[in-house]
């Protein structure tokens, strides 16, 4: 099927022909190009909205509590909830398996100082498993652990903007700062890509700050990852029990939507699945729209190629080519036309959006590109669609008659 | 080498039928070189076309080198032309973007004769028609009379039994036609069968046998003095 010299009549009919080629693969090319850019847009649409959620573990469920809307059970509205200890423990013992990590929070803002600089920054309480939770990176030193819990120790992890601010090119590790006049040792130092605000944070044992400030176990929002195994689905319906259940435990009307905020990233996430889901398939619907009219092009140029190389049919075929050496001609010539200038433009788009990518870093649209996937699809396409496009061409000229093709003219 | 019996064909274009051949009964021996004359509409054309397997006959009988012709699909029209059949049209029907040597070995590369092979022979057969300094020419490089001795060396390729020409003068001035019907003589004489449709009767002359057509039948088949064509070179 592949000999040498099916190759050489190939390329003979394509060299000779120079113009019609170019114009037949222009179409092609022009198809695929817009394929892999309409591809690559959507792409980078979808990394800008997943850029938009931060880097914070995909599957948080956060839980912080406002003032309620509906009066209930013998409570007027307008009441204040307050979380505390017993209600993470509360969660912790009735979804053993639904969660993955979980921590209390509160935050407070303090004025910290060391040496001769000082600046204002949140500090947030917390327990060792919001690490996981916030998705913070260690750059120096420790996360804190369990026994700074158990001990209450005045220790803080800040952030690198933090450190960079209070102690300028000094290592912080193991040095004190005071907040709010009270000295704290620094046990590490974090960052956090993709949300540059929170390095401006700090961490600090959540039992320090209970003890240190109100001594009790009031904490202000409930953060948890839930497990990662579920499905949207499965997510939603998790957050949903928690809401139900924690709305029973703290006495608010079960339809009071101002109550209680529980915040599913699953949600959002889908959402822009979704969005993107819909963009990636209208986008692919356009270039397959636009391709099939390559196709009919090629198909159309080749039934007019075909019309013009009828003579030269007739003279093969007298000359002993079977209707099926005719057809592979055909088709191998249009199969060839449409690979090589199909991933001639896929190759251009390919080459514009590598340039374009690392230029482009709006809010919206970050990072386009093209994956392996798409690439191997295109091929595949390419190659059916010319095998389409040569297919009544070929089998048309199949059928050309020598006699009709020889008649003297 | 060719027997015809009681062969009919006719042409329908809608309701109307043109009824072309009418009952020929024609043999033709191996060695032999024919004229087959007739005005247009005669259909010397048509009775061509059926001995090349170029069209299907609709009653009687063909038999060619002691094989039926007979119920043909495409492909097997096309191997028996390829191993029987060689050509020669009125417009000589080379391709123009292929030079001559390539022009000649086509019917080689049906047979799925190597390259290396396939040039070899058509080189031989270009130089037996005295083109060898022309071998790599394309055919706009090259005038109608060397044309049309390409496309003879291209008959001539797959070693056919019978060589069927179509006005291979047609398009000729007087000089180079009689220089092509020297080579067809020439072909003649080593013994290869050749057939010619021509409405010229200096050509005609130029045969062993000549085979009158009119309205689908023949009227006159006699054999002549053969004129040889060099003595008007």
């Amino acid at each position: 099927m592949f000999s040498r010299d099916l190759w050489s009549e190939i390329f003979h009919s394509i060299r000779s022909n120079k113009l019609r080629t170019f114009l037949t693969g222009f179409s092609v090319a022009w198809g695929i190009f817009i394929l892999v850019l309409l591809l690559a847009s959507v792409d980078g649409m979808q990394n800008g909205f997943m850029k938009q959620f931060g880097d914070d573990a995909t599957n948080s469920i956060i839980v912080f509590p406002s003032t309620t809307t509906k009066p209930y059970g013998g409570f007027e509205k307008g009441r204040r909830i307050q979380l505390d200890n017993e209600d993470v423990d509360f969660i912790k013992r009735s979804f053993p398996g639904y969660y993955e990590y979980i921590s209390p929070r509160i935050s407070k803002s303090v004025d910290a100082r060391h040496l001769s600089e000082r600046g204002n920054y949140t500090i947030n309480a917390v327990n060792p498993e919001n690490i996981f939770i916030e998705k913070v990176t260690i750059d120096k030193g420790r996360f804190i652990n369990g026994s700074d819990m158990r001990n209450t120790s005045k220790v803080v992890v800040m952030g690198t903007v933090v450190a960079q601010e209070l102690f300028k090119q000094e290592d912080p590790i193991g040095k004190n700062v005071v907040l709010n006049g009270l000295s704290y040792k620094v046990v590490g130092v974090f960052s956090d890509d993709g949300n540059e605000r929170s390095e401006r944070n700090m961490y600090t044992p959540i039992t320090t700050l209970q003890r240190l400030y109100s001594n009790t176990t009031d904490v202000d929002r409930i953060s948890l990852t839930y497990n990662p195994t579920f499905n949207y689905a499965e997510a939603i319906n998790f957050s949903d029990i928690i809401e139900k259940s924690l709305k029973r435990r703290l006495i608010i009307d079960p339809d009071d939507q101002g109550a209680l905020y529980i915040n599913n990233y699953a949600e959002g996430f889908a959402d822009v699945a979704n969005f993107t889901g819909m963009l990636s398939m209208i986008s692919i619907a356009i270039g397959v729209l636009i391709l099939i009219a390559g196709i009919v092009g090629i198909g159309n140029i080749l039934v007019f190629i075909i019309k013009e190389r009828t003579k030269e049919i007739g003279v093969r075929k007298a000359l002993g080519a079977k209707p099926f050496d005719v057809i592979k001609l055909v088709l191998m010539e249009s199969v060839i036309i449409t690979s090589i200038s199909g991933l001639g433009g896929m190759v251009f788009a390919m080459g514009l959006v590598s340039l374009i990518s690392p230029i482009v870093d709006a809010p919206a649209f970050s990072n386009p590109s093209v994956d392996n996937a798409t690439v191997i699809t295109s091929t595949i396409v390419l190659i059916v669609a010319g095998l389409l496009a040569g297919l009544i061409p070929a089998v048309k000229a199949a059928k050309v008659k020598p006699i009709v093709a020889l008649r003297a003219d | 080498m060719i027997e015809i019996k009681g062969l009919h064909k006719s042409y329908h274009m809608g309701s109307n039928s043109l009824h072309v051949l009418k009952g020929i009964n024609f043999n033709v021996k191996e060695g032999e070189l024919v004229a087959i004359m007739g005005s247009s509409g005669s259909g010397k054309s048509t009775l061509l076309n059926i001995l090349g397997m170029l069209d299907s006959l609709d009653e009687g009988e063909y038999i060619l080198d002691g094989v039926p012709i007979k119920n043909l699909n495409e492909t097997k029209a096309a191997n028996y032309r390829n191993k029987f059949l060689g050509f020669i049209f009125q417009s000589f029907n080379l391709i123009n973007y292929k030079s001559a040597w390539e022009n000649v070995a086509l019917p080689l590369y049906y047979q799925g004769v190597n390259r290396k092979e396939r040039k070899e022979r058509a080189v031989k057969h270009l130089a037996s028609v005295g083109l060898e300094p022309w071998i790599d020419h394309l055919p706009s490089e090259l005038s109608g009379g060397q044309k049309q001795r390409v496309a003879i060396a291209r008959a001539l390729a797959a070693e056919p039994k019978v060589m069927l020409a179509d006005e291979p003068t047609g398009a000729l001035d007087s000089k180079t036609s009689y220089e092509v019907m020297d080579l067809i003589q020439k072909i003649n004489d080593q013994g290869k069968t050749i057939l010619v449709v021509t409405h010229e009767d200096d050509i005609a002359q130029m045969c062993k046998r000549v085979v009158h057509l009119k309205d689908g039948l023949i009227v006159e088949d006699t054999l002549v003095n053969q004129v040889r064509a060099s003595e008007h070179v």
